[in-house]
């Protein structure tokens, strides 16, 4: 056999990027019967539905009957305790305050910024000088602070949004909101405001578990998908397809279930749909009011009247119950599973709260222990959360780690979000989760702070130290190839050749500007390490021997089991270590030594499985 | 020096022996052992859709201004290619390489009912399989082909994750983004690991992840090094594209003859204000391309690289009303290096006549190309690769 899989349409993806689908079997779908629920199936309920549990949450969950058990993930705990705050960390998002009202709208690019400017005399809310070097300059470095500032705001938003996924009594809100940043995929990258990637996330967070048709009319209202998918330019006289063919390929329908005509008939009914700031509105003049030919009927159609023609097609829901199982539950999903996933979303009337709470009380959902890669994000949140911590360590940094690890929030890929299961593992990537489990036993003493000192801009950072030398701006801004003579022979690279010409302005210039003004005006992260203590844990437990400790990680941590053999090698690993196998004799020095059992633990491959 | 001038130089049979597994099917079995000359390969997906016509721009073709009233590019900003085409101004290193007789343009490049779907042509282009699909990609099943049995660094992939295009029944690629973190830190880096005895029954994913476990553990090491051993020797320009780690293995010797690399992020879909923004990725595409065919030659490696170029799809060729163009099918590639035949292969297609949407028809199946590389360069035979008999261009003499 040659492993040739022939499918329609997106699936052909589905089925390239993940194990082929087993033989055709049914899901099993009933509901686990209340006598079989134990504490492994408390931590397999806790892991899928939230970001996992520690021992104590643990028991409290094996306690109760499965049906509560799955309603405190899906209601949130707060609903059962009568509090209506469903995050310890209740306090929404603190705005550093690095938003004007003349940075809206925010042009193009950086030549259309000072176009502008020449034209109108002004751009961004800054006056072009009225005479002296450089007219342009304030304006230029206006441009630059803007971009710097809004990623690092952006930063810190991801924080705190990484700070709930820890913390929240509601955790399956967060999951969810996790689940559509990658469905309904943007970057801040292009979208340039974080406070649109903020309103984006609030929807998420606020709407992801319950009407799907809610939550899709809101995200193609939302400002930042406007953007992010060009829509904001897309008018009566020339529609703009981008968004409209992302909507049906990604968000809801699938590729090979619509035509190209649909492409364009749905765009024109998209015509008109804009953002001023950060609120939408449907530009009249723009919109396109002439009949449209969509999925074989005819009308004119508006962009809600198209959402809703895309929701009466069984493949929408089949697309997206199995694209809700495949994070949730398995990468593997037959055809016929699909086809039964997408009746009972059909059945819970596209309400993702309710088709969740099917899925699991499900048998099927409790077969699928260990089946699971841990995304990058999932894999950072539990770590710490059964670690014990209450909230995200400063150091390592959370967006610097889960970007090396391949997904940094607010910054997918691209607008199909991350691919998920075995594509968040490479060789270098299994290093690289290993050293992250080393970052947080072993912080940094060298750790420089990412939103202090942006290293990704050397550049920069040279341009200023020449300024600070007292070398002139013409000077201090020449490319540092050229300063320093092309040292590499051959001829130089046109990219690095190509000079600042522009005498009303200095790029170079702006953009170092730029980085101080706006580390000047963002809030800094909290960077306090986590604060471990193993040994109490150890004494807490009662633990004597190296081969209860690591027995007790294996549980506490792990959702495969560790072979035997490598489970005594690790207790011989902590012997050595130790000297003795006396724990309690140990107990003085034993901190150093757990704390590299548990990094060598955590950074098995096994670890990796959820 | 271009292979039919080696080939003129020898003059003999013997002569095209000596030379070894490049040279069709009468010497396919010879590669199966790699050795310190044999082909490399590397591919550069220019991802998100490159605008193929403003790129190598017809400029003689009246119907290209007709299409593109705002976008398209006057002649006298063009770079000089020759009378009928120019490069984009961004294209400086490519017009360096093209004047020394080192990069091919392969025109009409496409496939039969093509997808507009970024996500889906790419699978169809890493798989060669459009409409069908693959479980593994077209270079893992090259890499198959040149060894039969499982070997460490078979592949290369340069990236933050695995591109389809690498996927192999019998290799794990290689997959690393930054050589200096391709290690495991602080004291694990020197520790053993713990093994288990037997293998235990294990999920498949399971399996998947121990698998690349021993592949990182193999390679991780040569990898550093090669990196740490190596000191550009030509300017790759403001974004290299991963090219001086590519440059760094084959500097460091290592076996390895398919590289794959990308431009991150689907940075080519422009369908909004597009000149400046494509002219800036096209001269970090092109600086990097000849930075790099450049360093090949310093270090003495340059008749024994390939770059390849392509992208999922091209755009339409008439442009929108937001200066930018959305997505089309038939698109060029590009091969550069000492090995590549210079010059113009493929039909040019017309821009009259559109069909399916205003779209180009292609006149160059995709996969001749890749059996053009996959026979007459690899030296693989290509039809077993493609599932399929695929005319071949002559891209290498």
């Amino acid at each position: 056999m040659n492993g040739a899989v022939i499918l329609p349409g997106f699936l052909v993806l589905a089925a390239l990027v993940s194990p082929i689908a087993q033989a055709d079997a049914p899901l099993d779908l009933n509901p686990i019967e209340a006598a079989q629920w134990n504490t492994s199936h408390a931590a397999h309920l806790a892991s899928r539905a939230g970001f996992g549990a520690t021992v104590d949450e643990l028991s409290v969950l094996a306690a109760m009957r499965p049906t509560a058990a799955v309603n405190v993930f899906v209601d949130g705990a707060h609903k059962s305790q009568n509090d209506d705050n469903p995050s310890q960390l209740s306090e929404n998002f603190q705005h550093s305050g690095v938003f004007d009202e003349g940075l809206d709208p925010f042009p193009a690019s950086r030549p259309a910024t000072t176009m502008l400017a020449k034209k109108q005399g002004h751009a961004l809310g800054v006056e072009v000088k009225a005479g002296g070097n450089r007219p342009l300059q304030p304006v230029v470095n206006k441009f630059f602070y803007w971009l710097r500032a809004s990623r690092l705001e952006t930063d810190r938003v991801a924080y705190w949004w990484a700070n709930r996924m820890l913390a929240s009594k509601y955790p399956l809100e967060e999951k969810a909101a996790l689940f559509w940043h990658g469905h309904f995929a943007s970057n801040e990258d292009k979208v340039r405001d974080y406070r649109k990637m903020l309103k984006q996330l609030q929807l998420f967070q606020s709407a992801g578990l319950g009407d799907f048709r809610q939550l899709l009319i809101g995200v193609a209202q939302d400002p930042a998908m406007l953007v992010f998918l060009d829509a904001g330019v897309n008018t009566k006289d020339s529609p703009n397809e981008n968004f409209a063919r992302e909507i049906m390929e990604l968000f809801t329908m699938g590729v090979g279930e619509y035509g190209e005509e649909d492409v364009r008939e749905a765009a024109r009914s998209f015509t008109g749909w804009s953002v001023r700031g950060l609120d939408f509105y449907v530009d009249t003049q723009n919109h396109d009011e002439g009949n449209k030919r969509f999925l074989g009927e005819v009308g004119n159609f508006d962009g809600v009247q198209i959402i809703d023609r895309i929701l009466a097609q069984d493949i929408t829901s089949e697309f997206l119950a199995s694209k809700l199982y495949r994070y949730f539950v398995r990468d593997e999903l037959s055809s016929e599973g699909a086809v039964q996933l997408g009746q009972l979303l059909r059945d819970k009337q596209l309400n993702v709260g309710e088709f969740l709470r099917a899925l699991f009380m499900s048998k099927d959902f409790y077969q699928s222990q260990g089946a699971h890669i841990k995304s990058p994000v999932e894999l950072v949140i539990s770590t710490y959360k059964k670690m014990g911590f209450n909230q995200v360590p400063g150091v390592p940094d959370f967006n610097v780690v889960t970007g090396a690890l391949g997904q940094r929030l607010m910054r997918p890929p691209t607008v199909a979000g991350w691919s998920q299961g075995r594509s968040w593992i490479t060789p270098s990537l299994l290093f690289e989760r290993g050293n992250f489990v080393l970052d947080v036993m072993f912080p940094d003493i060298g750790f420089i702070p990412p939103d202090r000192f942006p290293p990704f801009v050397r550049e920069v950072a040279k341009v200023q130290s020449r300024l600070r030398e007292g070398m002139s701006v013409s000077a201090a801004t020449r490319p540092t190839a050229m300063l320093e003579g092309n040292q590499m022979g051959g001829e130089m690279a046109q990219s690095n050749a190509l000079a600042d010409r522009d005498e009303a302005f200095n790029t170079r210039l702006g953009s170092m500007r730029g980085w101080q003004m706006a580390l000047e005006r963002v809030k800094p992260i909290n960077r306090d390490p986590a604060r471990v203590d193993l040994v109490a844990e150890v004494v807490a437990a009662q633990l004597t021997t190296p081969e209860q400790i690591v027995s007790y990680y294996q549980n506490k941590f792990f959702s495969v089991n560790l072979p035997a053999s490598v489970q005594q090698g690790l207790a011989k690993f902590l012997v050595d270590e130790l000297g003795t196998n006396d724990i309690f004799a140990a107990r003085s020095y034993l901190e150093e030594p757990l704390r590299k059992l548990l990094h060598q633990m955590l950074s098995r491959p096994e670890y990796q499985l959820g | 020096m271009k292979r039919r001038q080696l080939l003129q130089g020898l003059g003999s049979f013997a002569g095209l022996q000596l030379l070894g597994p490049n040279l069709g099917a009468s010497t396919l079995n010879a590669v199966n052992q790699s050795n310190s000359d044999s082909p490399i390969l590397v591919v550069l997906e220019m991802s998100g859709g490159n605008d193929g016509l403003n790129t190598i721009v017809p400029f003689a073709d009246d119907d290209y201004y007709r299409l593109r009233p705002q976008i398209g590019i006057a002649k006298d900003k063009l770079l000089q290619l020759d009378d009928h085409f120019g490069f984009n101004p961004g294209l400086r290193g490519l017009q360096r390489l093209w004047q020394q007789g080192d990069l091919a343009v392969v025109h009409g490049c496409g496939y039969e009912k093509p997808s507009y779907s970024h996500f889906n042509s790419m699978a169809y282009w890493h798989t060669a399989a459009p409409n069908r699909g693959d479980e593994f990609g077209w270079m893992g099943r090259v890499a198959d082909q040149l060894a039969p049995s499982r070997r460490e660094e078979m592949l290369i992939n340069v990236g933050t994750s695995q591109s389809l295009a690498v996927k192999s029944r019998l290799h794990t690629p290689l997959v690393f983004d930054d050589p200096n973190r391709f290690q495991r830190n602080g004291w694990m880096n020197n520790a053993p690991d713990i093994q288990a005895e037997k293998a235990d029954e294990t999920s498949a994913n399971q399996a998947f992840l121990l698998a690349v476990s021993e592949s990182a553990k193999s390679s991780s090491s040569r990898i550093r090094q090669a990196w740490n051993d190596y000191t550009p020797g030509a300017d790759y320009g403001v974004v290299p594209m991963d090219l001086p780690k590519v440059a760094a293995c084959i500097s460091a010797g290592l076996p390895t003859q398919l590289y794959h690399v990308a431009v991150r992020n689907n940075a080519f879909d422009t369908h909004v204000a597009q000149p400046a923004l494509h002219q800036r990725l096209l001269s970090y595409v092109s600086d990097a391309v000849h930075g790099f065919v450049s360093d090949m030659q310093r270090i003495g490696q340059g008749h024994r690289v390939v770059v390849m170029l392509y992208s999922e799809f091209g755009r339409r060729p008439m442009e929108n009303a937001n200066l930018g163009t959305d997505h089309g099918s038939s698109n060029i590639m590009l091969l550069a290096g000492a090995p590549v035949e210079a010059g113009h292969f493929g039909e040019v297609p017309s821009l009259v006549g559109l069909q399916d949407g205003d779209n180009v028809q292609y006149t160059t199946d995709f996969r001749q190309v890749y059996a053009s590389v996959i026979e007459d360069w690899l030296g693989v035979k290509a039809d077993t690769v493609l599932k399929g008999n695929f005319a071949r261009l002559g891209l290498f003499g």
